[in-house]
Formats: C-alpha cells, structure tokens, sequence
C-alpha cells in the first residue's frame, strides 16, 4: 500500500517509533534495520504464562536438557519486557480475556505463537462450550506449531523458524492488530458482548505510529465511543464512516 | 450379601426410616433414601460410624423423571468401606440443604453443583460462581442444553482446503459429516 | 494509553489494598488467581478464583463413546495423566463386570508408579524455584526427562499416553525395557543424595520452610486433605493400602510420615515416597517377567459397545492425593455422567485459603507448590 512520508516534523514523535514506507528507506536506514532484526532475532524473551495444558512442555525445553536459552531464547515474567506470547494449548474464554490485555500490553514489535492443535481448530475440545476454536480471530498469529502437545524438538523447530523469519523481516504479524483492529475487535465482542473494550487505545496508538489503514475503524469500534474518556480517543466520533 | 455388614453400619442404617442399601462389589455400599432423611443419615455416620471424609457430592440430571440424583461419597478410614447415599430432589423448587455445617468439603462440591446445574443450597457458606464466572447461559451441565450446539453457533471454523481434498472433490466426493 | 492523557485515580486512603495474584504469575502452579487484601504485607483476606483452565469435560465426556473418552481423561491433570486413565478405566470395568488380565495390571502398577515419581520430581523443583533455588528445578526436570523417555519408548508419547483402556493396556512392554528402567531406577537413587545436598538438607531451604503452612491432624481430616499432604501431619492414610486396587496388595511397600505438617514436612514426605516407589518399581521389574498372560481381556466392537446399567465410584492414590471418578451408565454406548473428583480441588481452594490467612504474601507461591495444588483439577 502506498503511504507518503509526511514532510513536516512533529515534535511529538520519535523518530525510532515512524514506520515509513520500506521500499523509500534510506540505505543507511536499510542496514540499521537489518542489524536490528538479526540482533532481534537472536534475544527473544518468552512471557511466562501457562494457558493451557501445551504449558508442560514448556519446563523441558526451557531447562538444561533441551535447552533453549543456546537460542537465546528464556522465560520473562512481565508482558512488557517480553516478545513472544506462547499460547500454550488451548484457551479457555475467561482466559482469552487476560490474553487479550497482556498482549495488548506488549511492546512492539511481539510475536505470538500458537502451540498445539487447539489453537488452530479447537483441537481435543472441539466440541466443548468453554474453549475458543480458532486463535487467529482474536489477535494476529506468526506461527502454529501443531502437536498435541508437540515434542521439545518440535517446539525448537518452529523457534528457529520464527527466528529466521524475524531475521529476514517476514514476523510482521504485529502491524496487522492496528491494520485490521476492525474485524479483531468486532470477532472479541461477538465472544464477550458489545461492551467488552482495553484500557489500551489501540486507535491512538496506531494513528501515532503510523500504522492506521481504512481497516482500523468500522462499526465495531464505533461501539467503543461509550467508553470514551480523557483516556480513550475522543476523535472516532467525527471520523466513523 | 458376601459379608457382613459391620455392627456399627448395621446399626445407623436401623435407625433412618425408608432406606435401602445393598452391597455392590467389596468396599462398597449403595444406599438410597429419602432427602429429609439424609442430614441424619449423614451426622449418625460421622459421630456413630467414624465416617469422616466426604469424599465428593457427585449431582446426575434425569430429565425423564423431572428430577436431580444427588450423590454424597462417604469414606471411612476405620470400616474401610465406601457408603454412596443416593437421594432424588425434584427439579422445581431445585433447592436443597447445605451438609456444610457436618462435612467442610462440601461447601466446593455445591458451589460446583449450583453453577453447573443451578441446584441451591441453602446454608452454603459461598454460592457464588467460582469457575462460570464470565458465562451468561444456562447451567451448562444441564441435559437441555447441548455443548455442540452452543459451539455450533458461537464459533467459526478453520476452512480447509488441502490439495488431496481438492482431488477427491474433483471426482464428485466430499467429506462425510 | 498516551502519555498527555494518563491521569492518577482517586481511591479512598486505607490501611488495605487488593492485589490480584492473578492469572500471568510464576508464583502460582497453572493458569489459577488469588485475588489478596494486603496491609503491607500481612494477608488480611483472600478468595480463589479459577475458571481459567475450564474445558467442559464433564460435559464432552457425555458425547463421546466409552472408548472415545480414553482419549480425552488424561488430559485432565496436566503432570500426571496416568492415574486419571486408570481410574477412568476401572469405574468403566466396575460397571462392565470386566476382568483386567493379571500381566496388564502389574504394567499398569509400573506406569502409575513411574509416573508418581515424575510428578514428585516436578512439584519439588516447583517448591524450590519460588525461594529462588532454581537448580533444583532444573535437576528435577531433567531427570523427569529420562522417565519420559521410558514412556515413550512404551506407549508412543512422553506425556498423554492414552495407553490404559478399559480391559487392560494397549500393548505389551518392549524388549529391553526392563532394562533401561532398571539402569534410570539406579541412576536416580545415586542422585537422591545430592539432592538431599541440595536442598533437602540445606539449611537456607529448612529454615524457610520450617512452620510455613502448618496443617494438624484435626485440620487435616476436617478439611478433606488427602495423599501426600495428610501424611506429612502423621496420619498414615493412602489409597493403596485401604483400598486397594491393581495388584498393590502383593507389594511391599511403606506409608512414609512426617509429623510437623508444615512446608518443609510435606517435601520430606514427597522425597520419601521417591524411595517407596523406586522400591516398588523393582519388585514390579523382578516379578513382571514371571507373569505371563494376555494384557488385555475380551472386549465388544467398542463402536459399538453398550455398557449395562448401574453406576461405579473408583478411587485412586494419584501422586496429589485421592482421586476418584464417578461413571453412571442408562446402558447405551456414551457415559450419562462422569464426574472427577480431582484431589486438587480440596487443597487449591479451601485448604490454600485457610492457610494463607494470616501469613504473608511471600509465603502464598510455598504453600501452594508445597500443597500440589494443580488448577487443571479443580476447573476441569
């Protein structure tokens, strides 16, 4: 998709934090960024949270037998030092919600994966009210890793994956949360009901880092405007098509 | 009977009107009775018999009949001899009394059994929901209410498309249902 | 949220606050919540909260086949999967009059205890690693390792083995298995004793946990407490001697006991019942190659198997405690109702909170680790 550059200077706005066009960097810009990603690619921290029963094959790939801290790859306890949310198994409705936020709290740029067959189509629970059937509705995923769980090796596998991907630019899947913020959030409230919202204001956060597309806004985030406050965009009022 | 049912047994199970038991296989004792007669039953075991652990109250929907099985699971350490007392309570009103004051295990099973199947307990220390905290259905273990239907409305499936599938439908088959 | 529009919230002043030991904690065993009222750091009140594994088995188990279910019980206690296979194999033979083949259950005995010992080395490297010993947790999973090697090399999968079906097992025991498990058996007693160095015996571990979560004997049995945890307050009670199944009335083994009924007494109690079962897997490798026989007895089509009417309660000694299934069958081909009773749902909810009460928020991530509390069996 086409984007200009805006010519005039904000104040207001790191220049780290601007997502120009990639084709209309720099060289300079170029090489920065390469060594970024490669450097990236090989310091990933992984959020500790156990959703779901893939969680017990966890301990073994992170300790001393499988080891994947040679990847550099380790457990960190809060959401915001962390890039990769593993979702372990399946989830459950009620802990979809908390998954939410805490990825909502990351920072960018984060990856998510997927680990198990639950995540891709229900999986052993396909049939059961309390679990959700298809992660990718809910939050934009960079890998699945099928297995139910998969083997230690499997999980080091889909890693290496993720880091050659992170390494040749393609882990993009971040950017889509804002791009298409519309269909993620109108698929959460068709779950958790029209008044389900973050405390996190995604529509801000995307018009200021550049990341806003026509997708952004639509009739599910017009349910939002009832929440707004100082905290919350007041502007979608008068930009709702 | 292959055994004799010990003194003590013998003689709590004389004392509650209307019951029936028999002898299952070794170590266990089904007995049924009526709900008002239950309470006794369950103070008589605790303080004559020495049967101190509940082990669960399991709760089974006859939807025939129009009424719930409550189950309570007893064990004694002593007898060494699992006694299930088996009770029917009608669907409307759905309401039951607490053994919390007897048995402090049981305060989990009928919060369990209250969110599950929407019976009520009354003298329960906690009714609240502990694991359907987000859920606005019905009481979901209830025989009317189907999981796959519920999953069938609410959630969208993965589409398929993989290239052997492809083939078969190329050649007039399809997936069976 | 931006910055220019962040704004502090007004709260009334007061001595307490609410915290949420929520869901995204390394301090709590699974995905489970503690919502905590603090005054520094004393616990003034707190509640469980769980729900958050919840998977509706009880309700998909009602769907399925008798046969289909084998499929779906392990995977209800997460590190220990193979006492839920059998107890739900047992209440299935109980209500089908079936007979289990002797061979298939010594290799049944030898699965659940191999499987007691991984989840022992599990949950004590999980009582180490919250007081910051993470070494611990690191020999305890590795060495768990091994023993999941051994699952793998007998029944196809490390973890969910789906191995148990009512009527025996699915297959017979490789060559040379006997073997490999008796090499890992004398590995693992050489390790006991740096682990006792360690930190059984280390004296940072001993004077932390000491009087920490303190349960008596009143307490114990009021409360409902079973397995590991009853037996560190002195009181000898397991499954397996009061109500014995499988063939664990022709093993000799001990009930280990502890007195204090604190943190420290229930690791103590778990590290003696390494011994015990490493004890009894020798008897089972000694005896088992005497025991000839099929390992699996005579079953229907089972797509089309209708049990007959009746209902059966099975009680097992799972590493956690006392675990029991009740199955009622109207005699068609799919359960009517199956409930678990998980040994967790006692002490992650009661007993956690009672003893938390009056302590203090160091000490909530010990006692749960040290209890065994694992949410998968509470939420089901």
């Amino acid at each position: 998709m086409t984007k200009n550059i805006p010519i005039k200077s904000d104040p207001n706005t790191d220049i780290a934090c601007r997502t120009p066009d990639m084709e209309e960097r720099s060289l300079l810009r170029k090489v920065i960024d390469r060594i970024a990603d490669r450097c990236r690619s090989r310091s990933l921290f992984i959020l500790h949270y156990c959703t779901g029963c893939g969680a017990i094959e966890l301990p073994p790939t992170i300790t001393s037998r499988f080891d994947s801290e040679r990847l550099g790859i380790q457990p960190m306890v809060t959401p915001r030092q962390a890039d990769i949310l593993l979702i372990t198994g399946y989830l459950s409705i009620k802990t979809l919600k908390r998954v939410i936020l805490t990825y909502e709290q990351m920072s960018a740029p984060k990856y998510v994966i997927g680990m198990g067959s639950c995540t891709i189509n229900g999986g052993m629970y396909w049939h059961s009210y309390a679990t959700i059937k298809r992660l990718q509705e809910y939050m934009p995923v960079d890998m699945y890793m099928a297995g139910c769980m998969p083997r230690p090796e499997a999980i080091q596998q889909g890693f290496l994956q993720l880091i050659d991907n992170i390494d040749k630019g393609k882990a993009n899947a971040w950017k889509e949360y804002y791009y298409q913020y519309d269909k993620y959030l109108g698929n959460q409230q068709a779950l958790f009901g029209p008044d389900w919202h973050t405390p996190t204001d995604v529509i801000a956060e995307a018009r200021h880092y550049d990341l806003f597309s026509d997708n952004t806004i639509g009739e599910h985030t017009a349910l939002l405007a009832k929440f707004a406050s100082k905290y919350v965009t007041l502007q979608h009022k008068e930009i709702v098509k | 009977m292959s055994q004799q049912l010990p003194e003590v047994l013998a003689s709590v199970f004389k004392k509650i009107p209307n019951l029936v038991f028999k002898e299952q296989t070794a170590r266990r004792l089904r007995v049924e009775l009526r709900p008002d007669a239950l309470p006794a039953l369950l103070e008589l075991l605790k303080g004559r018999a020495g049967y101190l652990h509940l082990s669960a109250i399991s709760c089974v929907d006859w939807p025939e009949n129009d009424e719930f099985e409550l189950v309570y699971h007893l064990w004694s350490y002593e007898i060494k001899t699992l006694v299930s007392a088996h009770i029917y309570i009608p669907k409307k009103p759905g309401r039951y009394i607490s053994v919390y004051d007897i048995y402090t295990p049981a305060a989990f099973f009928e919060r369990d059994i209250h969110e599950m199947f929407g019976v009520y307990f009354e003298g329960s220390p906690d009714m609240e929901p502990f694991i359907l905290t987000e859920w606005s259905g019905p009481p979901p273990m209830l025989k009317s209410f189907s999981s796959l239907g519920y999953v069938e409305e609410t959630f969208k499936w993965e589409q398929y498309s993989p290239d052997w599938l492809k083939e078969i439908e190329a050649n007039g088959g399809s997936i069976v249902e | 949220m931006r910055p220019e529009n962040y704004q502090p919230v007004e709260h009334p002043s007061s001595e307490e606050y609410e915290l949420y030991f929520g869901p995204n904690h390394p301090g709590i065993e699974g995905n489970y919540a503690l919502k905590v009222r603090l005054t520094g750091d004393e616990i003034v009140g707190i509640k469980a909260d769980g729900g958050y594994l919840h998977r509706g088995f009880e309700k998909i188990m009602e769907d399925r086949l008798w046969i289909q279910n084998v499929a779906l019980v392990p995977r209800i206690c997460v590190p220990d999967p193979p006492p839920m296979e059998e107890t739900y194999a047992r209440a299935v033979e109980m209500i089908g009059g079936l007979e289990v083949p002797e061979r298939a259950q010594w290799i049944r005995a030898m699965i659940l205890e191999m499987s007691r010992i991984c989840g022992h080395l599990f949950i004590l490297g999980g009582t180490a690693a919250p007081i910051g010993q993470y070494s611990n947790m690191f020999w305890g999973i590795t060495d768990r390792d091994y023993f999941l090697d051994l699952f793998e090399a007998l029944t196809g999968a490390r973890v969910y083995h789906m191995f148990i079906t009512p009527g025996g097992v699915r297959r017979d025991i490789p060559d040379g298995f006997l073997d490999r498990l008796t090499h890992i058996l004398d590995y693992l007693e050489a390790r006991l004793p740096e682990y006792d160095d360690l930190f059984f015996n280390n004296p940072v571990f001993q004077k932390r946990a000491e009087g920490i979560g303190a349960i008596t004997q009143e307490q114990a049995l009021d409360w409902g407490v079973t397995g590991p945890n009853v037996r560190a307050c002195g009181l000898a009670l397991d499954v397996r001697r009061d109500d014995p199944y499988l063939i664990y009335d022709k093993l000799e083994f001990d009930i280990p006991t502890e007195t204090a009924g604190d943190v420290l007494a229930r690791s103590l109690v778990r590290r003696s019942e390494l011994i015990e079962s490493i004890k009894i897997l020798r008897q089972i490798v000694q005896r088992l190659p005497q025991i000839k026989g099929p390992i699996r007895c005579n079953l229907p089509n089972p797509l089309a198997w209708n049990l007959p009417k009746g209902d059966a309660y099975a009680r097992t000694e799972a590493q956690k405690g006392e675990l029991a299934f009740y199955a009622v069958s109207t005699g068609g081909a799919k359960p009517w109702r199956v409930h678990v009773r998980g040994p967790s749902s006692m002490h992650a909810v009661q007993v956690l909170e009672k003893l938390c009460l009056g302590g203090r928020i160091e000490d909530i991530a010990l006692i749960m680790f040290s209890l065994d509390a694992c949410p998968p069996e509470v939420d089901r």
